[in-house]
């Protein structure tokens, strides 16, 4: 097997790997470069849990032979935070149930992020067309979409045609 | 300090923040895979491609000859170990015969994931196939091979010996009747028999489970996904018969469970190669061995037969369920080798006399062990289905036949026992209006709306039982720290913990840290599972902050110094909620493809910890329930599982999710802590029937299995000529 040398940007900080052609992209993020926020599920391209964005393109890293991303530039989950604060989109995963068990978080967020590039203000169906890649046994998808809501300006509410836009129960 | 009432509704009031949702929005919550050690070794397996077959010979000489190959055992080397939660029938490597396809042969222990792949298939097995029973009813005939002729040196844990069965191939059986059945359909107006079945599932947890073992002086260290880390620590000693004060097991975050990771199968090898070659040694499971060599939920055929009255009341009932056990029993945890509620064939309803049998069958498939609401999917989907096709039958409205059934307090179940849980009137009262129930059905009525129709179904599950314990430490600050043995399984069981203790203490939250501690850290605990851990390891957490408070008396928590309590709880007795759906679903009458348009969810959980976390409990135990009604189904061909990737196994998507309501009954209290109930098994298994029922309505169609495809409802339309 050959080798190659390669150079990329991880979440900002130039990497440079002596690596075999075949390695894919996500061992080399969690083994080699110890990235360990990128998960990997299904290992086909199926659930998205390994969703990395690649020079701002969403890529599941489970498909593609890391020597892709030479001369590129990666965003994986540890990058969505800046200096410890999180992004409007960490922050509503968090207060809207965006997450349960937290595999697929990391590939949702990335995947929600590539959204919000694209489409500041989705509505539901954008919402539910894009995210359509990722995965999630835990939520049922609910407050994956209310958090995406909230991020975007829409206050945690859905348009309406989306998943019901109701606020958490409360004790009464 | 502020008024503890005052504090326990202001703190409860509001929705949580996680505790771990930072480490789990950033990436840095580490899962079981994400852990190394240095000069860890990675394993791989060689397994059976034949449901059935004698090993003549292993050859490992290719195998070991390999660059980089460190160690490879076979079944000859850990004979006659086995592992299981309560069965210990399935052995860590198979040393005569192999039960399903998938089965394990023997073990690489390699430098790389790759290079250990890579001598797992120079592994030269050659095998004497034998007949394969890959059907429960052929597994029962009387001349049917026997699986496991050695069953009776089985080890059966957790005290007591194995309940007799009736045929050798029998995992597990229960026969209980009440009342006299016989006077009951005597007196019946009309008797209906109906016979459904139950596709195997998957619980498709995202996270495929890995393991990591290594030794430590005389310490064998484990680091696993598994769910019940003291459970686990049992089944290792008993298998491996090590004592379990040398066995330290860290089970942290877990990346979904939904039952399946209450069973281990990796960790027993592991430790053979870590004695073999004194190094780390991982395994993390592909995919595809989730699918086709793990734990699935039961496939199912039950027939279901019931007396009534004129009114549609019931009057008797019998039932048969026979579920796939598949070749080992290993997954099961509970004393009857049985998928937990397998014997609830009428819930929720009074049955005056009833006489229910069930049983589960070895045969030469994909093992069957737990998945959320063990055997309740099958049940409630046979029963609410059942209950359907009466009412239709007797002209009867299907709200109002349900109406006259439903258990209400102190009326015996199909369990024989008075019921003491929700007020099912109340829940369908309140699923009427939340659902405009009658609004709907007179608007399909009035426009002629064909292909759409209004399904209901209800539901019953036990708030959760068993015993816990938790220590509660004030440090010499004044800081609170909870020390619990509880995993993170997405539930959010910490946070519940932390607004337990913070409430019933009056501080604020974050004065109040819990601390997850592995096996030799802090007090036994029952593990994550069997909808306990907010009425039993949060009381055991609310116990904890009662016994603080009584020492401290009138002092505060910054004047005591450091001090330690111990909280335990126990949960003993049966209680029960209930829950309900109304779905409206669209059926093409082209294409026969099924759309839920909306769906109103009412459940009874009792006070609120969680406000956030219960409502995610609800919405993704409803798309849980939907994917095995409508999508989910693990094939196998000839014992081999065809689905075996998530592309072929489906599971819904976001685009798959249809509009959700949920109202809450929360009046009633539970058991848990400042009244509260169970929730995360609450919601799934009832949507089966309640999509079967709206396709019912729909277009006449009535599919008599799960999942309701488009494919079945073409069938069965041209069929019936509907």
């Amino acid at each position: 097997m050959s080798t190659h040398r390669l150079r990329f940007t991880l979440n900002g900080t130039p990497r440079e790997l002596e690596i075999a052609a075949d390695r894919l992209l996500i061992d080399v993020i969690r083994d080699d470069c110890g990235a360990t926020g990128t998960k990997l599920g299904c290992g086909v391209g199926i659930c998205g849990t390994c969703s990395v964005l690649v020079d701002g393109e969403l890529v599941s890293a489970c498909l593609v032979p890391a020597v892709f991303v030479d001369g590129r530039s990666l965003t994986t989950v540890e990058g969505l935070a800046q200096d410890g604060e999180l992004t409007p989109l960490q922050d509503a995963f968090i207060r809207d149930g965006g997450f349960q068990c937290g595999i697929c978080t990391p590939g949702q967020l990335i995947a929600a992020t590539a959204l919000l590039r694209e489409h500041p203000r989705p509505d539901g169906r954008e919402v539910r067309d894009w995210m359509m890649g990722n995965l999630c046994r835990c939520t049922g998808y609910y407050g994956i979409e209310r958090a995406i809501m909230r991020a975007s300006g829409a206050g945690g509410q859905s348009d309406g045609r989306g998943l019901g836009g109701q606020r958490p129960p409360s004790l009464s | 300090m502020t008024g503890v009432a005052e504090a326990t509704t202001s703190i409860l009031r509001e929705p949580e923040y996680r505790i771990e949702g930072r480490d789990k929005v950033t990436g840095a919550a580490r899962f079981a895979a994400d852990i190394v050690r240095p000069g860890m070794l990675h394993a791989a397996y060689v397994t059976s491609p034949f449901p059935h077959a004698r090993v003549v010979s292993v050859d490992l000489t290719r195998a070991r000859a390999m660059p980089g190959v460190r160690a490879v055992l076979t079944g000859a080397e850990t004979k006659p170990q086995r592992l299981g939660r309560r069965l210990q029938d399935w052995p860590l490597l198979a040393w005569d015969r192999v039960l399903f396809i998938g089965d394990r042969v023997a073990v690489v222990a390699a430098d790389t994931v790759e290079i250990a792949a890579a001598a797992a298939a120079a592994v030269d097995v050659e095998y004497e196939e034998l007949p394969a029973i890959l059907d429960p009813e052929a597994a029962l005939a009387p001349e049917a091979p026997v699986l496991h002729p050695d069953a009776a040196g089985y080890a059966y844990l957790g005290g007591g010996t194995r309940p007799t069965v009736p045929h050798p191939n029998v995992q597990g059986h229960g026969i209980r009747e009440h009342g006299d059945v016989d006077a009951g359909f005597a007196a019946s107006h009309r008797v209906y028999e109906h016979t459904f079945t139950v596709a195997r599932t998957h619980q498709s947890y995202l996270e495929p489970r890995a393991s990591l073992v290594w030794l430590e002086g005389d310490r064998i260290r484990v680091v696993t996904t598994n769910k019940a880390p003291f459970a686990l620590r049992q089944h290792l000693s008993v298998s491996l018969g090590i004592p379990e004060s040398r066995i330290v097991v860290d089970a942290g975050h877990i990346g979904g469970d939904f039952g399946g990771k209450g069973l281990s199968i990796d960790e027993f090898v592991l430790y053979h190669l870590a004695r073999v070659t004194g190094r780390p040694v991982r395994a993390v499971t592909r995919y595809a061995d989730e699918l086709q060599a793990t734990n699935t939920r039961h496939a199912a055929r039950i027939i279901l037969r019931t007396g009534v009255d004129p009114d549609g009341r019931i009057l008797a009932h019998t039932s048969r369920v026979i579920f796939d056990g598949g070749a080992y029993a290993a997954g099961k945890p509970v004393a009857t080798l049985m998928p937990g509620d397998a014997m609830l064939t009428l819930a929720g309803y009074r049955v005056p006399a009833a006489r229910v049998e069930a049983m589960a069958v070895y045969t030469n498939q994909v093992p069957a062990g737990h998945s959320r609401a063990p055997g309740q999917p099958q049940n409630a989907f046979a029963a609410e289905s059942h209950m359907d096709l009466i009412a239709r039958d007797l002209g009867i409205d299907a709200f109002a036949l349900r109406e006259r059934n439903v258990v209400r307090p102190g009326d015996v179940d199909v369990t024989g026992q008075p019921w003491h849980g929700t007020d099912g009137a109340a829940l369908l009262a309140k699923l009427r209006s939340a659902s405009r129930y009658d609004d709907r059905t007179a608007n399909i009525r009035s426009v002629g709306a064909k292909g759409i129709g209004v399904g209901i179904a209800l539901g019953v599950r036990h708030v959760g039982r068993g015993r816990a314990s938790m220590v509660l430490r004030v440090t010499a600050s004044g800081h609170v720290e909870l020390h619990t043995g509880v995993s993170d399984q997405g539930g959010g069981a910490h946070t519940v913990f932390q607004r337990i203790v913070a409430s019933e203490l009056g501080v604020p939250l974050e004065q109040v840290a819990v601390i997850r501690g592995t096996t030799d850290a802090v007090p036994n605990d029952p593990g994550v599972g069997g909808s306990r851990v907010t009425p039993v390891q949060g009381s055991a957490a609310l116990a904890a902050a009662r016994a603080l408070k009584k020492r401290l008396g009138d002092r505060e928590l910054e004047e005591v110094g450091a001090l330690e309590v111990i909280g335990e709880a126990a949960q003993e007795t049966h209680e029960a909620s209930m829950y309900a759906y109304a779905l409206v679903a669209e059926v093409d009458p082209d294409t026969c493809k099924v759309r839920i348009r909306q769906a109103t969810l009412v459940a009874d959980v009792g006070t609120v910890i969680n406000p956030v976390a219960l409502r995610g409990q609800l919405e993704g135990g409803f798309v849980f329930g939907l994917g095995q009604a409508v999508m989910e189904d693990l094939r196998v061909e000839d014992g081999r599982v065809v689905t075996a990737n998530l592309g072929d196994y489906k599971i819904p998507t976001i685009a798959d999710v249809p509009p959700l309501t949920v109202e809450l009954l929360t009046e009633d209290p539970g058991p848990g802590p400042f009244g509260a109930k169970s929730a995360g098994e609450l919601a799934n298994p009832a949507v089966g029937a309640a999509v079967a029922n709206a396709v019912h309505a729909a277009c006449g169609v009535r599919v008599m299995s799960l999942p309701v495809t488009a494919e079945k409802i073409w069938r069965e339309s041209r069929r019936s000529g509907s």
